[in-house]
């Protein structure tokens, strides 16, 4: 056999094993009623729920910060953070979180939002560019 | 039907738009009179290649008209168009002007061709006999860019996004129904905070030119394999591919730059889509770079050398498909989302991969493919493993960085790794292990055979050095806290800089044109380890368990977790080895910056080291806070500063206090505590003490004239807080009968200071002292990192930029003389 051949083995070989590894340890999107039958750690996919109460009190605890996040399914569950309330929050959209179930709550390591940015949300704010006008 | 408004410039936009058509039509005229001058029988009749050239120019000239006209519009701040609406305001300085330039897809586009246009005519210019087909390609890839910005709607389906689209037809809304619409938009919306930095404005351009430039080796192959040249078009390949690999890895080094710089992701790399898809092309086309070098000198790996050189292309597109066709939106924080060209954008992949696979499946009969097996002791073998190993590690990035990709194609709903950071560190640091153990000890082989007992001892030597410089290097910065394979990448790096430095020693004693590759190694091999000991021994300096709401079973992989410390105004904490102070802050709009003073101490409790950080919160209606970091950089470490939360009526109100009334203001104190004092005496209060120094029979309140009958008088109070003295001077006034106290607010003490009496018959006055309790005084909360040896990252990458500059220098040389 050919070195060539041996060496091409190798790599598609190798090229497999990341094949599999990816695999086994990509994640999968659930919703919070899936969280609580499992003990690992999954994404959900959600929005923020507006009405009720977002807790950050940086006085009491600078890394606690909780809030509830409707699933897509319409499961609802109150979210525990361990950090700073991430900037813009309350403007999200979608919010994926990674985390498990504690208890009842849902202890989310990685938040990730998206936000309506100004590159999607082309709303004409005519009020505002009228008060900054004054200032011209 | 035709509306006429008030207030339009219509012509730049007319303008602009024929100069996109006319680029469009230049390009495609371009491309087919550059394929029929290719494959003309007739070699005399120059008049297609003429015709080719020419439309080529016209191509350049109306990107030219594009640039200008769309500058045009911004620079005068026509908000009429959706361009100049959606990036720019008017309060946007010049030179950020020019970055609102390119900061909508637009504008990537139009640099994208821009480039290419430029290094289409240096080929013009310098290609001689390869021009003809190498411009073929370059000019259809120029039709595909062009067509990016058409914004055309044709048979009901829209070709790309025109840049000089107007404000009315890109929104819909009752106001353009009104004439005089345009009266009623002042402003445009502004360009994001977090990119009006300098960076802005030199990184896009940067790395669009290092993604342009991959055309040229592309284009190279398609014409070698097109032509049958077979041979000779590596030898023309080489430099540009240089380049390319140059100026894109530039490219990316100042987006991570960038990132650490000014951005808020506690780091220089976060493996987000997007950035990986950024480093696909780099991957491939330096594996690419090697395996053609090794054909120069072998006549091996053609097939490799020219199947990693096309991909590196494809990757490219690729790369613009990711970032621009919304696919990443659940993955990734800043992709862009879909302009409505996600099949446009998948159609120039496949168009350009036909092209790939056709001329390979094709010619691969005719393809100069040796039949002898490399030597195991030689050079080219070991360089072709290495290149292999870079397109594994490409491909693993490929294959997580694509997984909203595969859930498209195949309804699948698989999500990301959980811990995806960690997934790429392992396994991009495995591959990295070998790259930098290939790049070590195939430099003490030799093209074609090695003295095998030779090279053994010279191996196993340097080998051994490394494992003691190793041992040593992760012994002093703690590395050995991390998973056993990062300590290999550092061995494989140090062995790699240990090798290297031996070649560039030698280069230097004579030969000298060996060098470069020397020193990109070295640089490689830097960055690695900067970007290894900083990034697995970053620590959190400002580690905070004292939160009352404890959080049980909390993952501590997380990163977020108890990184945060709040501190109130001028109340020292004390946080890993520093005092940290918040003074105060200062404002210039919409930057808000927050002084931070960090104190260090010895054993006895005395300084050695005083320094003021002022990380910075941009603070704007539409945005949002946008925190940027302060980093007070060391020769071997950073320190880094960055604010996490602010109190709500920071982020609100931009300074609405004039509203508050008197009475209002006293809610933010303590109950008022009033003192009978002589001059001279002192009052404590909880920050501190209070000294009443004298009284001042002339005191004036500013704004209130006194007549012979009015009485006003000052208390001079010296504040000390905090180590601190402050000076206050509280007045008391008899006007027109009635009495009046003017209290005076010491900020920085959290005091607001009375003169309430006057007790002639004790020869005393009365002072009341309102304070603030702690909650209401202002606070910041704020995380603080440390990387180490972070410099080593940045010094590797200007060496090995330095390192590919010598390569492109020799490889050139090496093309005059042949």
């Amino acid at each position: 056999m050919k070195k060539s051949s041996i060496f091409g083995l190798i790599v598609i070989a190798i090229a497999i094993a990341v094949i599999i590894s990816t695999y086994s340890s990509s994640s999968t999107y659930g919703t919070f009623s899936e969280a609580k039958k499992t003990a690992s750690e999954l994404r959900v996919v959600g929005h923020l729920d507006k009405q009720k109460e977002l807790y950050y009190d940086a006085a009491r605890d600078a890394n606690y910060f909780s809030f509830y996040v409707k699933d897509k399914k319409g499961g609802e569950c109150k979210v525990v953070f361990g950090g700073t309330k991430p900037q813009d929050f309350e403007r999200s959209e979608q919010i994926v979180l990674t985390g498990q179930m504690v208890g009842s709550e849902f202890h989310a390591s990685h938040i990730l939002m998206k936000c309506p940015s100004k590159y999607t949300q082309d709303k004409i704010n005519v009020t505002e560019a009228k008060a900054k006008s004054a200032n011209i | 039907m035709d509306k006429v408004f008030q207030g339009e410039h219509l012509l730049p936009g007319h303008l602009g738009q024929i100069f996109v058509i006319f680029s469009f039509g230049a390009a495609l005229l371009s491309a087919i009179s550059y394929y029929f001058a290719t494959t003309s029988a007739n070699k005399l009749d120059t008049s297609w290649l003429k015709m080719g050239r020419w439309a080529f120019y016209i191509n350049s000239i109306s990107i030219l008209g594009v640039v200008v006209c769309l500058f045009y519009i911004i620079y005068n701040h026509y908000f009429e168009y959706h361009y100049a609406w959606s990036y720019t305001s008017k309060s946007l300085p010049v030179y950020y002007l020019v970055s609102g330039f390119w900061n909508g897809q637009e504008g990537g586009f139009m640099l994208w061709t821009f480039w290419q246009a430029v290094l289409g005519n240096v080929l013009i210019w310098r290609a001689k006999s390869w021009e003809k087909p190498v411009m073929t390609v370059v000019a259809f890839s120029q039709v595909w860019l062009a067509s990016m910005l058409l914004g055309i709607e044709f048979f009901g389906a829209r070709i790309g996004s025109s840049p000089f689209l107007l404000l009315r037809n890109a929104i819909e809304a009752p106001i353009f129904s009104k004439p005089d619409y345009l009266s009623f938009i002042k402003d445009g919306q502004g360009m994001n905070p977090l990119l009006q930095n300098y960076w802005m404005v030199i990184h896009p351009p940067t790395l669009f030119l290092g993604l342009a430039s991959v055309v040229v080796p592309f284009a190279y192959a398609i014409a070698g394999l097109w032509q049958k040249r077979y041979k000779e078009w590596v030898n023309q390949a080489i430099p540009y591919a240089l380049f390319g690999g140059m100026i894109l890895g530039t490219g990316v080094i100042m987006g991570s730059l960038w990132a650490y710089e000014s951005l808020s992701f506690g780091g220089f790399w976060a493996w987000d889509p997007v950035e990986n898809a950024s480093i696909f092309p780099w991957l491939t086309l330096v594996g690419g770079l090697h395996v053609l070098i090794v054909y120069k000198n072998t006549g091996h790996s053609y097939f490799t050398a020219t199947f990693l050189v096309l991909l590196s292309f494809v990757m490219v597109l690729y790369t613009s498909f990711l970032s621009r066709s919304g696919i990443l939106g659940e993955t990734s924080v800043h992709s862009f989302t879909d302009l409505g060209m996600f099949w446009q954008l998948v159609s120039y992949i496949l168009v350009f991969l036909v092209i790939m696979v056709y001329f390979l499946v094709v010619r691969r009969k005719e393809l100069p493919v040796t039949k002898k097996d490399e030597e195991t002791y030689s050079r080219e073998f070991w360089m072709f493993v290495g290149a292999i190993f870079l397109g594994l590690s490409c491909f693993h990035l490929i294959l997580v960085t694509s997984i909203p990709v595969w859930n498209t194609m195949f309804g699948t709903k698989v999500a990301p790794p959980n811990d995806l950071i960690g997934h790429y560190n392992i396994i991009q640091a495995s591959f990295a292990m070998v790259i930098t153990l290939l790049t070590g000890f195939t430099q003490f082989l030799k093209y074609k055979k090695t003295d095998v007992t030779r090279f053994f001892i010279t191996t196993l030597l340097y080998f051994a050095f490394a494992v003691l410089i190793t041992a040593l290097v992760v012994y002093v910065t703690g590395l050995y806290k991390l998973h056993f394979v990062f300590l290999l990448v550092m061995l494989g790096s140090i062995y790699s800089l240990l090798a290297n430095g031996k070649v560039l020693a030698d280069a230097l004693k004579g030969k000298f044109k060996l060098a470069g590759s020397a020193v990109a190694h070295i640089g490689f091999a830097l960055m690695l380890v900067g970007a290894l000991i900083s990034a697995g021994t970053r620590e959190v300096v400002s580690k905070n368990e004292t939160g009352s709401l404890n959080i049980g079973n909390f993952n501590k992989a997380a990163g977020d977790v108890k990184e945060n410390i709040m501190i109130y105004k001028n109340d020292p904490v004390k946080m890993g080895e520093y005092m940290v102070t918040y003074l105060g802050d200062s404002v210039a709009e919409p930057n808000h910056y927050y002084k931070v003073d960090y104190k260090k101490f010895d054993a006895k409790g005395n300084v050695t080291e005083e320094f003021v950080l002022r990380p910075n919160v941009q603070i704007s209606a539409q945005m949002g806070l946008s925190p940027s970091p302060d980093t007070k950089h060391y020769l071997l470490h950073d320190l880094y500063t960055h604010i996490t939360a602010l109190p709500q009526s920071a982020a609100t109100a931009n300074s609405t206090d004039a509203d508050h009334g008197e009475a209002n203001d006293d809610k933010n104190y303590d109950p008022p505590v009033a003192h009978q004092i002589a001059v001279g005496d002192t009052i404590a209060f909880k920050g501190g003490y209070i000294v009443l120094k004298s009284l001042n029979k002339e005191a004036r309140v500013q704004n209130i004239p006194l007549t012979n009958s009015d009485v006003a008088i000052g208390a001079k109070l010296e504040v000390v807080s905090n180590g601190k003295t402050y000076y206050a001077e509280p007045v008391y006034m008899i006007k027109d009968k009635s009495v009046f106290d003017f209290a005076r607010i010491v900020d920085d003490a959290g005091l607001k200071l009375r003169l309430t009496k006057i007790i002639p018959e004790k020869s005393k006055v009365e002072i009341t002292v309102l304070e603030q309790p702690q909650n209401k005084r202002p606070w910041i909360v704020m995380r603080a990192l440390d990387f180490p040896y972070i410099n080593f990252l940045w010094a590797g990458t200007v060496i090995m930029i330095i390192g590919f500059l010598l390569s492109i220098f020799r490889r050139n040389k090496e093309l005059k003389t042949d």
